[in-house]
């Protein structure tokens, strides 16, 4: 999923095509950092155990103007996962809310009566309907909803930079420019191939995906972009803002910009009884928008009044400080590794020898780079795209321990990377570093300036406003573009063919033996096996530095007095939204 | 009543005498108000600091390099790991980095503090001139030629004032920086700063001009231009040999009001990101950045925040002694 920190703003009148991808917007912050230290999302604290009460406001101060998307075939940052999952929208299948790496990401059913069942050596997945499930206006979820807004992904226009594996799996027949023959249900272009590829049964309870090829953890596909959706309803761009809601809470209130805000409240038609999963406790949500960085901080570190029940999705490393050096914020804090690592994307249309791209890497000061992140409080040095806390598929690559033929240093070795230069025939480079604007970026585009230089390496940055920097760099981009990365769930197929195959390729690459190896490692069956071909394949792509991998992010979260329980999701690196209350 | 025409005329009239002819006469309104400015105090005072800050700011290198302290360079030993606060109180002060360092780089804040004044006293000179130009030159025709020549400026005039402004720099940022790139200014930081100039001069110009043809529209009827037209003076001598000398008080109190407007408006562009790219330092981003650290590190607001104070209040003062001085009609003890 989209790397989402210090969440992005959005520009009013953004160009149509750059919208979507805009969403994406994360500020990417540089750095990485070298102990090998277990990935585990320790999370202080868990506020005030037991069941929780009912009632209150639980309130949400985010310095984004708006939420990137509500439309749940577009939602894709972490965070708002995480978040819609738990207030308005359902998912055949969603991740158990508890503290801990393997407790927070194992799968649960949720609109489903179970996880799924494969048959068809994992070509057929289906999946039963609970009883007594409703939408807002009181007509019933139905097998037929879900089916509808599996086929919104075909809609390109629509869901671009949305999560796509249904098109990726479903089985219907390509064009032969790559592009599915099925044209989404505003365009009906083979519609009778989606409903062969989604079928219900006859009493309308289970619904069952034929695949184009084994997926053996298609039940973890189903919670990205498989939401219901009315099913013939007309939803267009409209209804990223007005989606209908079959959860326990539904919109009242949406209003973006600083000083907005989305109201949650009570959708009555709601039963606890066909949701077992969620515990909606609070009678109402509320995600202000707009608010300063550090006012947010300072609101949820004062704590007074409303501010009691508020909390922030990030703290600035100001903040920090304050916050962990104080006993007396134990209980409200988090900081927890996050599920993105941070990296510097090379376009490798612009830097196609891999000498070039070493370089650069080696000469990069990533220690003062994970200072300027935070130090600790960042993470630490990354070594490939796979994050350790992503489970069996991560082992250690050894990029900065030798794979590229000699230890490279935090700090960087400028004459390694000279070296390497020559040998690709050149004394000196001149690059451009994409950026989305922020302040810690301006830091961090200097630290590359300064530590590049040492090796001949000058580099021009290229600021870019953040609301669409994603939008703009997909399009047309500079050598090195900032970014960052998590898993969409505890496979690495959902890391390693986005980045370098398709879907999130801000590298451009195009390697037909690489994408040979990761088709079959993306079939194979056996999870051991599997596991294996994706660290050979996580090394490759290290050493080929299509990225170079900075830091595995951490994350730190304050939470006001009255917010329970606090500890990080590891399933989205969040706050655990669908068990939190408001004390009374 | 009181007879206002006899006091104006005799000093408006100075300048319609040749230098030479003054020498005879007496006193040249230019002689004069020296001689005041020379007896301000006020004036003399504010003259040093500022003359002090400009040579600061364009041997900013030369001083920088004489301390040992350099805007660029990294120091990670002078920041903590966690959070990459600086070690030390006042944003770890030292003898090594006197005024502190930078959050999260270490890098050092005094040497940062003379490149941004340096950045930002060019760019806010030099808009302030182009503004004085253009709003002087516009208002003077637009204030005598009346008729369609001062309506069409006038309109014109209009479209400027009623443009967004901060909408249309940052619009207009990227394509323009590129179109200035295109016309051989070096790309990069350059283009960047040329920008920034052209549109603080070209959205500042209608506000001056406004000024400047009122004063003109007043002073075209009076005898000395009357006198001027009648022993047969061109247009051009007549507007800038007469009348334009009568301008300069309220002329020279607007630039000083200016440019420190333009140092203000030259840090909230840089904090809308249309300033310098980074790794320059500016005013601006040192101002933005210093509120996020306000509780902790007090100084990294006060030490711009105290120099952006000075400069403006010594150019204010400056421009007020020197609007006195230039203008006999003062009240002066």
């Amino acid at each position: 999923m989209r790397h989402h920190r210090r969440s992005a703003t959005l520009a009013a009148g953004l160009v149509a095509g750059a919208l979507l991808l805009a969403a994406c917007g994360g500020s990417s912050d540089t750095d990485d950092s070298a102990s090998p230290a277990a990935s585990g999302a320790a999370s202080e604290g868990a506020a005030a155990g037991g069941e929780g009460q009912a009632g209150g406001t639980l309130t949400i101060l985010s310095p984004a103007e708006q939420l990137l998307t509500l439309d749940p075939q577009v939602v894709y940052t972490g965070e708002d996962l995480a978040f819609l999952g738990a207030t308005i929208q359902r998912s055949l299948t969603a991740y158990q809310v508890a503290p801990g790496d393997a407790e927070g990401t194992t799968l649960v059913p949720d609109m489903a009566t179970d996880t799924g069942t494969a048959s068809n050596e994992g070509k057929t997945w289906a999946f039963t309907l609970r009883d007594g499930m409703k939408w807002e206006d009181g007509k019933d979820v139905t097998c037929a909803d879900v089916a509808y807004g599996v086929s919104r992904q075909f809609d390109v226009g629509l869901t671009q930079g949305g999560p796509v594996y249904g098109v990726t799996y479903l089985d219907i027949p390509t064009n032969e420019d790559g592009s599915s023959q099925y044209g989404g249900p505003s365009s009906g272009t083979g519609q009778e191939l989606f409903d062969k590829a989604v079928t219900c049964s006859e009493d309308g309870k289970t619904i069952t995906f034929n695949l184009n090829q084994p997926v053996p953890d298609f039940n973890y596909a189903v919670t990205l972009g498989f939401s219901a959706v009315p099913a013939g309803m007309v939803a267009g761009e409209e209804y990223a803002n007005k989606p209908m809601s079959n959860g326990p809470y539904k919109i009242s209130e949406y209003n973006k910009g600083k000083g907005g805000k989305l109201v949650l409240v009570r959708n009555e038609f709601w039963t606890p009884e066909s949701d077992p999963y969620r515990k909606a406790l609070p009678d109402s949500w509320v995600y202000n928008f707009g608010i300063e960085e550090t006012v947010a901080d300072q609101r949820v570190i004062q704590d007074s009044g409303d501010d009691q029940f508020a909390m922030v999705q990030s703290l600035t490393t100001a903040s920090l400080p304050i916050v962990f050096e104080d006993p007396a914020f134990e209980s409200r804090r988090i900081d927890a590794f996050d599920p993105y690592t941070i990296y510097a994307a090379v376009n490798v249309e612009k830097v196609p020898d891999v000498k070039v791209r070493q370089a650069i890497a080696v000469a990069l000061d990533r220690e003062a780079l994970l200072k300027n992140a935070g130090g600790t409080f960042a993470g630490e040095y990354a070594d490939g795209a796979v994050k350790p806390n992503i489970g069996i598929d991560y082992a250690p690559t050894g990029l900065w321990d030798g794979l590229l033929g000699q230890p490279v240093p935090g700090a960087g070795d400028p004459e390694f990377a000279k070296k390497l230069l020559s040998e690709a025939g050149l004394s000196e480079l001149t690059i451009t570093v994409d950026y989305p604007q922020t302040e810690d970026n301006d830091k961090a585009v200097a630290i590359w300036v300064e530590s590049l230089k040492r090796a001949n390496i000058t580099v021009k940055p290229n600021p870019i406003e953040r609301g669409q920097y994603y939008g703009v760099v997909f399009q047309d981009a500079n050598e090195i573009m900032l970014g960052g990365w998590g898993a969409d769930w505890p496979n690495a197929s959902t890391v390693i063919p986005p980045l370098f195959v398709q879907g999130w390729n801000l590298s451009r690459v195009d390697d037909k033996a690489f994408n040979e190896k990761v088709k079959a490692a993306s079939v194979e069956l056996d999870r051991n096996t599997q596991a294996t071909m994706w660290q050979e394949l996580n090394k490759e792509a290290a050493q080929q530095m299509w990225i170079i991998p900075t830091r595995f992010g951490r994350d730190q979260r304050l939470a006001g007095s009255k917010v329970g329980p606090i500890f990080s999701w590891s399933a989205y690196g969040s706050f655990p939204y669908p068990i939190m209350y408001a004390v009374q | 009543m009181w007879l206002r025409g006899d006091d104006e005329v005799s000093i408006e009239t100075a300048p319609v005498a040749p230098a030479d002819a003054d020498a005879v006469a007496g006193l040249s309104l230019r002689q004069l108000a020296w001689r005041r400015l020379k007896r301000d105090k006020t004036f003399i005072a504010s003259s040093i600091i500022l003359i002090f800050i400009v040579l600061v700011a364009i041997f900013a290198p030369q001083i920088t390099a004489l301390l040992g302290v350099d805007p660029y360079s990294l120091d990670g030993t002078s920041i903590d790991d966690s959070g990459g606060k600086p070690i030390g109180p006042w944003g770890g002060a030292s003898l090594e980095h006197p005024l502190g360092v930078e959050w999260g780089t270490g890098r050092d804040i005094l040497a940062r503090l003379l490149y941004g004044l340096r950045i930002s006293l060019l760019i806010a000179t030099s808009a302030t001139i182009l503004t004085v130009t253009l709003g002087t030159v516009f208002g003077i025709i637009s204030g005598y030629a009346r008729g369609f020549t001062d309506a069409a400026i006038g309109r014109f005039m209009d479209l400027i004032l009623a443009f967004p402004f901060l909408l249309i720099v940052l619009a207009l940022s990227g394509a323009f920086t590129q179109r200035l790139t295109d016309l051989g200014v070096p790309e990069g930081n350059a283009s960047r700063i040329t920008y920034l100039i052209l549109v603080l001069g070209i959205f500042g110009w209608p506000y001056l001009a406004r000024i400047v043809r009122g004063q003109v529209l007043s002073m075209r009827e009076r005898e000395f231009v009357e006198s001027a037209v009648s022993i047969g003076a061109g247009t051009p001598r007549i507007l800038f040999r007469e009348i334009l000398p009568n301008l300069w008080a309220p002329i020279i109190v607007y630039a000083t009001l200016l440019l420190p407007t333009y140092i203000a408006t030259e840090a909230a562009l840089s904090f809308l990101g249309v300033g310098v790219l980074p790794p320059e330092p500016s005013f601006g981003a040192m101002l933005s950045e210093s509120v996020q650290y306000f509780t902790l590190v007090p100084s990294y607001l006060f030490i711009p925040g105290t120099v952006l104070v000075i400069v403006v209040v010594a150019f204010n003062l400056a421009g007020d002694s020197v609007r006195d001085a230039l203008d006999p009609k003062a009240a002066r003890q």
